[in-house]
């Protein structure tokens, strides 16, 4: 009986196991044509392990002039940096005075917001556009930020935190003497700190993987973002394979790395946020 | 006292994001609603938006693109969502407690969701291409007319909807573990006792017990595909492609590629639109499921 079942769970994880593998097998496509010569890349005695590893293209990708993708990679963290820094502060203010603040009022925002999750953003591209143009952020950073700073899954997903510490610890803290910004921060914050992990890795995959919006609200090749970069290789001929699986596995590794660094929470937060989302 | 208190910090707190509804989604969504009845080509100012009534829906009606980009959205989704979410409950399933090193397989499986999607699409759009290792791979399996991917009309979905289950099936397969993680194991081994057999308890506990995270995964599902943008962008280049081409790709195109705001911000609207009913269903459909939550 016993022996069975470790059997039918070995067999299940080789089962896995080898789905799982053909699930990476383009990742590993990339990065074994990023190693190869371009010729190479399509010869019909295909290799996974190129004779010769061209580390040469890696180092040609990166010095390039024209497509400067280290330049890119700093815009987009600093995007992104400055994305979930606001947005993660905008949506814990709201969050807790939704959880927290008893006031009359707040269900008229809080329906706004419920309202807010039916519009997608790309239904507002067109005046986002004139609004920058008209005010001068279009082809800056900001038309990218500011807007992102608007989450509504943010805030919602906060709020079922917040909700869940007891509520006799705000009742102390106020008998205290101590205001709600001091609660927020001192009680709130420190208490919430896995799902607001969680929270930075998924803004942070977000805009490090957006395409629609820097590539309307960026023309400046200094400003663009590593999809943009990405995008720029993509008029590429054959001649260029290599170097497009370069640049691709390039801007894939740091994310995953990110990724295997925090997947504890991240798996964590996602599998208590999306259940509820 | 307290009370008054609590009311000026409650609005001082809401009042950063109320700022960001009111600039980011609630203007916008207004001034492009005036826009769809409007011709304007931006470049001409504030003064050149003519106001031309309904003609721009009038005439998203005659649109052969809209159209198709309308009856692939159908398309995709048929093709995608009962995939991708079969798949993910089927993996989810086995990942939970029936095999070994479950969390270095569930790597495996989310690594594709956080990937970059233009690097991906940019390999499949070689992986895909007629002299591809695809198309290596079934010339070695005895293929002799080989498909063009790309310039065949009836094949051209084909590459973008494998890139899509691809990389959805990670977030889904976590989502739908926690779902099963949830479940009672009284249930099973009630069932087990009654003689249930494995395929029985699947399909008799599971899967009603998990039914309302499926609803939620095809709602969400659903949505994503209807905005559908960077993978049929990058494969399949500049030139408009009817036979895979998506609505927020010819918003994109009407508006930053033509200039015809007011005709793009029509489109917007019926995006706008679809989008608000998928939601409301999910809402309508939230409250009936909730019996199973708790």
């Amino acid at each position: 009986m016993k022996k069975a079942t470790v059997r039918r769970k070995l067999i299940a994880t080789v089962i896995l196991f080898i789905i799982g593998l053909a699930f990476l097998l383009p990742l590993l496509w990339m990065i074994s044509s990023s190693l190869k010569k371009s010729s190479e890349v399509f010869s019909a005695n295909f290799t996974w392990i190129p004779k010769t590893p061209q580390y040469k293209t890696y180092v040609s990708v990166l010095n390039s002039k024209s497509i400067p993708l280290l330049q890119m990679m700093k815009n987009t963290v600093i995007i992104a940096a400055a994305t979930i820094f606001g947005q993660l502060l905008i949506a814990s203010l709201a969050a807790y005075a939704f959880a927290c603040i008893p006031f009359r009022g707040k269900n008229i925002v809080f329906i706004m917001l419920l309202c807010a999750m039916m519009i997608p953003s790309q239904a507002t591209l067109i005046p986002r556009f004139v609004l920058f143009s008209y005010i001068g952020l279009y082809n800056t950073h900001w038309a990218l930020i500011l807007p992102a700073w608007f989450s509504v899954s943010s805030v919602f997903l906060l709020r079922q935190f917040y909700q869940k510490i007891p509520g006799e610890l705000i009742e102390a803290a106020t008998v205290d003497g101590a205001g709600h910004l001091r609660i927020w921060a001192r009680i709130m914050l420190p208490l919430t700190r896995s799902v607001m992990t969680s929270l930075i890795i998924l803004v942070f995959i977000a805009s490090w993987n957006e395409l629609l919006t820097p590539m309307i609200f960026l023309t400046d090749k200094k400003l663009f973002t590593v999809s943009l970069g990405i995008n720029l290789y993509n008029a590429g001929d054959q001649d260029l394979i290599n170097k497009v699986m370069a640049a691709a596995t390039i801007v894939t590794m740091p994310v995953i790395f990110v990724f295997l660094m925090f997947q504890k929470q991240f798996v964590e937060g996602i599998m208590t946020a999306g259940i509820k989302g | 006292m307290l009370r008054r208190r609590n009311t000026i910090a409650g609005w001082l707190f809401l009042a950063p994001i109320i700022l960001l509804f009111l600039t980011f989604i609630a203007f916008p969504l207004l001034f492009s609603g005036y826009l769809s009845f409007t011709r304007w080509d931006f470049v001409s100012g504030m003064k050149g938006i003519e106001w031309i009534g309904l003609k721009n829906f009038q005439n998203l009606l005659h649109d052969q693109i809209f159209l198709y980009a309308l009856e692939n959205a159908v398309i995709y989704i048929l093709c995608i969502v009962p995939v991708s979410v079969i798949c993910s409950l089927i993996l989810a399933y086995l990942l939970n407690n029936k095999v070994y090193i479950k969390n270095i397989l569930r790597l495996f499986y989310f690594i594709p969701y956080i990937s970059n999607a233009v690097a991906l699409a940019m390999v499949f759009k070689y992986l895909f291409r007629a002299s591809g290792p695809i198309n290596l791979v079934l010339a070695n399996l005895g293929v002799t007319d080989l498909p063009q991917w790309f310039s065949n009309p009836s094949l051209a979905k084909i590459p973008i909807i494998t890139l899509v289950i691809w990389t959805s099936i990670g977030y889904q397969v976590l989502i739908y573990m926690a779902a099963l993680q949830d479940v009672p194991i009284q249930l099973y081994e009630a069932a087990e006792i009654d003689g249930a057999s494995g395929t029985q308890r699947f399909f008799k506990i599971t899967i009603p017990m998990i039914s309302p995270t499926t609803f939620y995964l095809v709602i969400i599902r659903t949505i994503a595909v209807f905005k559908l943008f960077t993978s049929v962008k990058i494969m399949t280049g500049t030139t408009s492609e009817r036979s895979s081409t998506t609505l927020v790709l010819e918003i994109f195109r009407q508006s930053f590629d033509k200039y015809n705001f007011g005709y793009a911000s029509a489109m917007s609207w019926v995006l706008f639109m679809i989008i608000l009913i998928v939601t409301l269903i999910q809402m309508k459909g939230q409250k009936k499921w909730v019996h199973y939550g708790s």
